[in-house]
């Protein structure tokens, strides 16, 4: 572990005052009261009044579990396809690369949107509920939102394994394992795998920029009562605590993968010279 | 650069499909022989021979073929064909003028940090774009309700919004670039030989971003479909709206449908009945599906290309 609180100051005063200032620009360039005589700790949705505290941290707690468990079942799901993929013959694995093309381009919406409507037509037509499409009464739905969200991550870190593996088993490490007799399954989870996961790491923070996104969308579409649903809709000062709400924890995540990736560069650096 | 991205097939296919619909979405009239306001237009009832009532709107894909329609009997098809040329050219436009304004800002002074701007772009990593650009909506639609303004001036605004919203991460991707290559060498015996900044910026700075500068370009395309798409889920249309009252005396249902035809707009219209009448959101979406995997094959197409150059 290799962590500087200095380092993460500095990135924390930089997230408050970015934040700052997006939360303040909207009212300085419409020149609008967008704060329309309610109380500073109030939201609305289709003029119904709800107080943010302390209703927000249940829904952030609501939205952190569907996050993590997505992005974990995303993780756990690209590495067991890449193992089963690279045991595929070679192929195979240009056709599984390409349709991974096809997939990444499919937009977030399109597939929650399809989603919903498959477990709707499966309902009708054989009147199994595989799980609840939206959230009816305060009854907190996990299944579904946590499958949907788990869906694109899955594709994108499949696709980045699937890279780093063909750039992996090209190493000389691996060529002396092959040359010992080991066998290429022994070698894939033994060796190749642990290499792979240290250099996931670079990637964190396309992935998790890219469920944030996602969450919002999900939580939209889904109607969850969530932490980006509060954010979609407070204003000023509200929508100021609401963003460091999710931003002080993920800007910790981030500072402490980003000075952990480049401790990892720099001793690759010395092992090279 | 040209002839060898002519020899990707996959930026030709992109390229010819979204060429194709771009062309067919400007003469759809003549090439497929319909009156364009006839096919259009809202329609009430579904008739049979007879004369008689037979359904109300929404209409099936199997009744009113090859689409159906949405919740005011407008046939979906032809609105997705009209649609395209609206929703493909903002998307340019947009992504054009985030390439301009970033790159022209970070040339004014190149040297500088722009650490205000990194402030922003820290802060934007954990505010969704899609919220981002709500935000600023939302409350030029507020003024706009206090005081109208012409239809023209709000397009404008909102596009302004959806570059602003682009344009500080593309500032420090740009002046992390640009710094590089003023530190090559030859920049600086440029320099040295007493030519003028704006002469080295035009001759040698942007040359080498050229490259950079379309794979970018082709990227904000992509980015700026998805955000219309979820401005249209969040019915922030482009261009505005009009309310319109459905359902009958006693339930009366406001619905605000947009006034420009792009496809975002056909989302948010029909978001709110997406039980009713699901092929009028999935038919606009399969299409930006569609569109944004076509951009895709062009990235890629450029991509290869450019692989190919270093080797």
């Amino acid at each position: 572990m290799n962590f500087s609180l200095r380092s993460y100051l500095k990135r924390l005063r930089s997230t408050i005052l970015g934040i700052l200032i997006i939360s303040i620009l909207p009212a300085l360039l419409f020149g609008t009261n967008t704060q329309l005589e309610q109380n500073v700790w109030e939201y609305s949705i289709n003029r119904l009044k709800y107080p943010l505290f302390p209703d927000v941290f249940e829904k952030y707690q609501y939205s952190m579990t569907i996050f993590f468990c997505a992005l974990l079942t995303g993780l756990v799901a690209a590495l067991i396809l890449t193992f089963f993929t690279t045991l595929l013959p070679r192929f195979l694995q240009r056709i599984v690369y390409g349709l991974l093309t096809f997939l990444e381009s499919l937009p977030d919406l399109f597939i929650v949107v399809v989603l919903q409507f498959a477990i709707i037509y499966i309902y009708k037509s054989t009147g199994v509920l595989l799980s609840n499409i939206s959230n009816v009464y305060n009854n907190p739905i996990y299944l579904l939102p946590i499958l949907t969200l788990s869906i694109l991550p899955t594709i994108q870190l499949f696709k980045i394994t699937l890279l780093l593996m063909k750039d992996e088993q090209h190493k000389p490490y691996v060529t002396v394992a092959r040359s010992m007799g080991l066998s290429r399954l022994y070698i894939t989870i033994a060796h190749v795998f642990r290499n792979i996961l240290t250099s996931l790491v670079q990637y964190y923070k396309t992935i998790f920029v890219f469920m944030l996104s996602n969450l919002f969308i999900v939580e939209y579409v889904f109607n969850l009562n969530g932490i980006m649903n509060v954010l979609l809709n407070t204003k000023g000062v509200a929508f100021m605590v609401t963003a460091l709400m999710i931003a002080i924890p993920f800007s910790l995540l981030f500072e402490i993968a980003e000075s952990n990736t480049i401790k990892l560069t720099k001793q690759e650096e010395e092992e090279a010279a | 650069m040209i002839i060898k991205l002519v020899k990707q097939p996959q930026f030709i296919i992109g390229f010819l499909f979204i060429a194709c619909l771009l062309i067919f979405s400007f003469y759809w009239p003549n090439l497929l022989d319909v009156d364009k306001a006839e096919s259009l237009k809202l329609q009430d009832f579904l008739y049979d021979d007879e004369g008689r009532i037979i359904d109300a709107p929404p209409y099936s894909p199997s009744q009113v073929p090859p689409l159906g329609s949405d919740m005011f009997g407008k046939q979906i098809f032809y609105q997705i064909i009209d649609g395209a040329k609206y929703t493909i050219l903002i998307a340019l436009g947009i992504a054009l003028f985030r390439i301009l304004f970033s790159v022209g800002i970070t040339l004014i002074n190149p040297k500088s940090s722009f650490s205000f701007l990194n402030d922003i772009v820290q802060a934007t990593l954990y505010i969704p774009t899609a919220i981002l650009a709500f935000i600023f909506m939302n409350s030029l639609i507020v003024k706009q309700s206090m005081e109208p303004m012409s239809t023209m001036k709000l397009i404008v605004l909102q596009c302004l919004i959806l570059i602003g919203v682009g344009v500080p991460p593309l500032i420090s991707t740009f002046s992390r670039e640009i710094k590089a290559i003023l530190n090559k060498d030859y920049i600086t015996n440029t320099f040295a030989l007493g030519s003028k900044k704006f002469y080295v910026y035009y001759k040698h700075v942007l040359p080498e971003l050229s490259t950079k500068l379309v794979l970018l370009f082709a990227q904000q395309v992509v980015q700026t479909l998805i955000l219309m798409a979820h401005l249209g889920v969040l019915a922030i249309f482009i261009g505005g709206s009009a309310i319109v009252v459905l359902g009958d005396i006693f339930s009366p249902m406001p619905v605000a449908i947009p006034l420009a035809g792009e496809w975002a707009g056909i989302i948010g219209m029909n978001f709110a009945k997406v039980k009713a009448a699901p092929w009028a959101i999935l038919t606009p979406l399969t299409f930006f599906a569609v569109l944004i995997f076509a951009l895709n094959m062009i990235i890629q197409g450029i991509q290869n290309c450019l692989e190919t150059n270093k080797s």
